[in-house]
């Protein structure tokens, strides 16, 4: 433990793995620069020894740079912090508390991988930007300080011999392979309609009509970079079981790794999107307190998956669903129908929701309040009793007519809710009574 | 108030009556600003500028909604209540979308007393209750001054204890 109450350095290489485009950039600019000469003209003569000069005075620079960015680049943990200064002449002193900690994640940018280095960031409770990064460390000791650091945070399950961390790897609740993660993105309902859009688009400016590429361009572009988010989410995607929560890792060019502890998850999701329930593939979502300071949708912990790997995630992420059959709980939250006690719509509902009266429903059990919703994509939100922020109750002019009214469970870290759709206001009116005791007990 | 709420409504207690009088002000300085903007288009057809004749219509249209606007008012300001229960507070809105949420004492993360210079002159305030989720926040309107401050200190009080 003393030896950690000192200062430390990151690896020597950080500075290059934050700093490798500039050195490219410099030598493309001398290359531009120096265009209308030849290969010979550059490297011979007197030349030579000023491009020589100019080229090590300039790796001198860099190099002088990248020592001070690294030798003022320090942290040091302690049984209660982590800090983190950097910076020569503007000088930044950063800490985070380890109990306010809500997660560490591994990151690794594509420099970062060739060389075997990662970076951990540390994402605190208040859900503000200020993610504390600590960039670089060798991949084994990042991974062996989030370890210990797991440990001091107060999780008993986390635990671990050092020594063992890094060698054997947890147990795997789900992976998604490459095949079906492409066919799963190809098959939802708005990418086929962009997809389309873009196709026709294309052709019709192959058979002459020039105006068209102004929507062509924007359109392909849109749909490319959504369709390479999709991918890169769920690249090589892993989700294994550790530390009493689930720990994900996906990326194409970047690794990314995020370890979620069941406690920190306030809501889970489950989409099933229309041409992926024929081949009984799902997408789990959840609202975490804290990780997602980057981006600005729900945290997926898996892509697709089948409903063995659902209910594997969810036995990690909400053990208790409060029932006894929580697989055929499961099962029925996540299709349809009314059984093991779901409330439906009634048939009511029919002229508002057309397409979803039937496959409405919720079910509140001893800890959590499953609802589904929704017609083509169908979504079943779950909702710990103990995680419920606020409780909604609204009715529209048509509701009312209809003696329907609806309920939302709202929560933090995200915008997953308990979504009651177009109940009889009878059981909104009993479900609001019964889960306001609920909400109180905690 | 025919449809059965979850809680009735005569046990809410509502805006202050002068809270209308807020509503109504504020009501006469956006209706004016908006009907100025939506003349403009008649401003220039006046310079001689060719206009499409069909944006000229625009100041009907803000005059017909500010009015609708004006009718529906009052008893939007008659359905806004509060009510503190044992372990929540229940915050109803609306006439004809009509809003109830309860947010129990124990997810309270702070509470905020605002008042604007309008609601200052005739002695209110606006209560806002804020939890952890950004969705689930609660907020009073047309508060008696004392009685915001009063319901603050209570709110307060009710949190630190169920916090425990």
């Amino acid at each position: 433990m003393n030896s950690e109450e000192n200062w430390q350095r990151v690896h020597p290489a950080s500075p290059f793995v934050r700093g490798w485009l500039a050195i490219i950039g410099l030598v493309f600019i001398y290359w531009r620069n120096t265009e209308d000469w030849s290969m010979a003209e550059r490297f011979s003569g007197p030349r030579l020894f000023w491009t020589l000069v100019s080229a090590g005075a300039a790796l001198v620079v860099i190099l002088i740079f990248y020592f001070f960015s690294w030798y003022f680049t320090r942290y040091r943990l302690t049984d209660t912090h982590v800090y983190v200064n950097s910076g020569m002449l503007i000088r930044s002193q950063k800490q985070a508390r380890l109990d306010k900690l809500q997660a560490i994640d591994i990151a690794q940018p594509l420099g970062a991988r060739i060389l075997g280095l990662a970076e951990l960031r540390f994402d605190v409770a208040d859900g503000s930007e200020s993610v504390l990064r600590l960039a670089f460390l060798r991949k084994a000791q990042a991974q062996k300080l989030r370890e210990q650091l797991l440990g001091r945070m107060g999780s008993p399950q986390a635990e671990v011999q050092p020594e063992a961390v890094v060698e054997e790897p947890p147990p795997l609740t789900a992976r998604v392979p490459a095949g079906r993660l492409l066919a799963s993105i190809f098959l939802q309902l708005p990418i086929l309609v962009g997809l389309l859009v873009t196709v026709s688009l294309l052709i019709s400016y192959l058979l002459g009509a020039q105006g068209v590429l102004a929507g062509l361009i924007p359109t392909a572009l849109g749909l490319g970079s959504w369709v390479y988010k999709e991918i890169n989410q769920g690249w090589n995607f892993n989700a294994s079981a550790q530390d009493a929560g689930v720990r994900i890792s996906y990326g194409l060019a970047d690794t990314r790794q995020h370890s979620i502890p069941a406690g920190r998850v306030q809501a889970i999701m489950i989409t099933a999107p229309l041409f992926w329930r024929m081949l009984g593939w799902y997408r789990v979502q959840v609202n975490v307190m804290g990780t997602k300071s980057d981006e600005d949708d729900n945290l997926s912990v898996l892509p697709v998956g089948s409903f063995e790997e659902v209910c594997r995630l969810m036995g990690i992420l909400l053990p208790d669903l409060g029932v006894e059959n929580q697989r055929e709980v499961l099962r029925t939250a996540v299709s349809t129908g009314t059984a093991h006690g779901f409330t439906g719509s009634p048939s009511r509902a029919k002229p508002l929701s057309p397409g979803a009266w039937k496959h409405q429903g919720f079910l509140a059990t001893g800890t959590t309040v499953i609802s589904r919703y929704g017609w083509l994509a169908r979504q079943a939100s779950f909702v710990p009793h103990r995680r419920v922020q606020g409780m909604g109750w609204q009715q529209g002019p048509w509701e009312r007519r209809r003696k329907l009214a609806g309920v939302r469970l709202y929560c933090a870290g995200g915008n997953i809710m308990g979504y009651l759709h177009q109940i009889d206001q009878e059981t909104a009116k009993e479900f609001m009574q019964a889960q306001s005791k609920r909400l109180a007990e905690r | 108030m025919t449809a059965p709420v979850p809680w009735s409504p005569s046990s809410f207690t509502g805006a202050d009556p002068a809270y209308l009088k807020v509503r109504m002000i504020r009501w006469a300085i956006y209706s004016t600003v908006f009907l100025l903007i939506s003349l403009i288009p008649l401003g220039l057809k006046l310079f001689g500028l060719g206009v499409p004749s069909w944006l000229l219509t625009t100041p009907l249209l803000a005059l017909v909604l500010a009015l609708w606007d004006l009718r529906i008012m009052r008893r939007q300001v008659k359905a806004l209540g509060y009510l503190e229960r044992e372990a929540d507070l229940v915050v109803r809105s609306g006439v004809m979308w009509r809003k109830q949420l309860v947010i129990p004492y124990g997810r309270m993360q702070y509470v905020e007393v605002n008042s604007g210079p309008l609601e200052r002159r005739y002695g209110l305030c606006q209560l806002t209750l804020n939890t952890a989720g950004s969705s689930a926040t609660a907020h009073v309107y047309g508060l008696p001054e004392a009685l915001g401050e009063a319901l603050r200190e209570r709110l307060v009080a009710a949190g630190e204890e169920q916090m425990l």
